[in-house]
């Protein structure tokens, strides 16, 4: 379990790593906090000839509060920066409660925002609340700096829409609407691991919606766009339609799962002021 | 080859090491500290979990190149008021039997004791989700750790 030999490169700041990532394109790989690569890396299931580490670029580190209430983070901001409320949370609570439950402690002290996203996971909490939340994500690279939405940035599994020459930068997420509250739900068989079933619920006065993290089955962030517990389960249905399998007991389960998770992310908006 | 330099238990230590080195191997085969322990080496185990610039981090996925300049205290050098209360409460409450989990359990009870002073049983539990032990079944670690925080409560309300 030791990586293959790679070239180690430390740049100091998003220009030199932007540079770096231009020259070495498809050979290179981004490494932030390294809490996903590098245990990719170990079984060297993941094989690039170079890792840009991007771990030294202060420009990536804090945040600043935009007009409207919304913040923007730096890539480089850790889990636990946000479950310490190191930085301010424009969710009202969200990021905070959701920082508190990716993986372990140590794991939270070096694990980035950016990188999570970078990793497209479904199964991990950042990919699906930032597309709850409509947070948009910056990436530069030397063409210039363009803007992904998160709803548009997991394109499947271990896919996203950042470049090979892209940095991510930065992660802007807008204010919740007035009268907006969310719930979140977990469901994982220990504290830690990746989810299961995840689910964001985001409850007007009205009307609301939930996105829903289904990784196993769907490798991108789920809209079901109803809080009814009814229209949950049937979107839910709809959504994981083409799963089959050979035990016809377990697709039975994943379907309930996943509409109960949903269902308990409603409720938990409901429940907490 | 790339040139690290960082502290160790106070000490600087300079060691050029491959690229593909993790900190936890740059501890055991080039300082021969060998306290910090590997199990998974993919971060889920917590054996090798050390303290970084005072927070603990898995050694295991930290390459030494990522750690150059920091600070790092392994089970080797846990010092001071908790570290002794901690490892005294291990002792008293029985909080190992094979060893193998326990510099890790140890580096992450000096966190839970020091940032969550007041943690509840059930907290101490999930805030140990990290660390994997085969032996014990964690009550007596789980004890261990709120023996640990009382004696601190004490020696802070003695002074």
């Amino acid at each position: 379990m030791k990586p293959a030999l790679f070239d180690h490169l430390r740049p100091t700041t998003v220009d030199e790593a932007v540079a770096l990532l231009a020259e070495h394109g498809d050979d290179g790989k981004v490494l932030s906090g390294g809490q996903s690569l590098v245990p990719l890396l170990n079984m060297r299931l993941a094989l690039p000839t170079v890792v840009i580490d991007v771990s030294r670029v202060a420009e990536l580190r804090g945040a600043t509060e935009l007009p409207g209430g919304g913040v923007r983070y730096g890539a480089g901001t850790t889990h636990a920066a946000f479950e310490d409320r190191l930085v301010p949370d424009a969710t009202g609570g969200l990021l905070h409660h959701v920082a508190a439950g990716i993986g372990y402690r140590a794991i939270r002290n070096r694990g980035t925002l950016g990188g999570s996203l970078a990793h497209a996971d479904a199964s991990a909490e950042w990919p699906v609340v930032m597309a709850a939340v409509g947070a948009d994500v910056v990436v530069r690279s030397a063409r210039g700096e363009r803007r992904i939405a998160a709803r548009d940035l997991v394109q499947g599994f271990f896919t996203s829409a950042v470049e090979p020459d892209e940095l991510l930068v930065a992660v802007e997420v807008p204010a919740l609407p007035d009268g907006v509250r969310w719930g979140f739900h977990k469901h994982a068989r220990k504290p830690g691991e990746f989810a299961e079933s995840l689910a964001v619920a985001l409850v007007g006065d009205s009307s609301g919606d939930v996105w829903l993290g289904a990784a196993r089955e769907i490798p991108v962030p789920v809209a079901l766009p109803s809080l009814d517990r009814d229209a949950i389960q049937a979107a839910v249905a709809d959504a994981l339609a083409d799963l089959t399998g050979e035990d016809e007991g377990e697709v039975r389960y994943r379907r309930h799962l996943h509409g109960v998770s949903a269902w308990r992310a409603v409720n938990h908006a409901k429940e907490h002021a | 080859m790339i040139e690290v330099t960082l502290t160790v238990n106070g000490r600087e230590v300079t060691a050029a090491v491959p690229a593909r080195t993790s900190l936890a191997d740059l501890l055991r085969e080039h300082l021969h500290l060998t306290g910090t322990h590997l199990g998974c080496e993919h971060g889920v185990c917590g054996a090798c979990t050390v303290f970084v610039d005072g927070a603990p981090q898995r050694a295991c996925i930290l390459l030494a190149a990522s750690a150059d300049g920091s600070d790092v205290v392994t089970v080797e050098g846990l010092e001071g008021a908790v570290a002794d209360a901690v490892r005294e409460s291990f002792s008293a409450e029985h909080g190992l039997q094979c060893g193998f989990c326990t510099p890790g359990m140890l580096v992450t009870a000096c966190d839970i004791v020091a940032r969550k002073p007041d943690a509840s049983r059930e907290e101490i539990r999930l805030e140990l989700c990290g660390n994997i032990c085969r032996c014990t079944g964690y009550v007596n670690i789980v004890n261990a750790v709120e023996r640990a925080a009382k004696a601190v409560h004490v020696q802070v309300a003695a002074r």
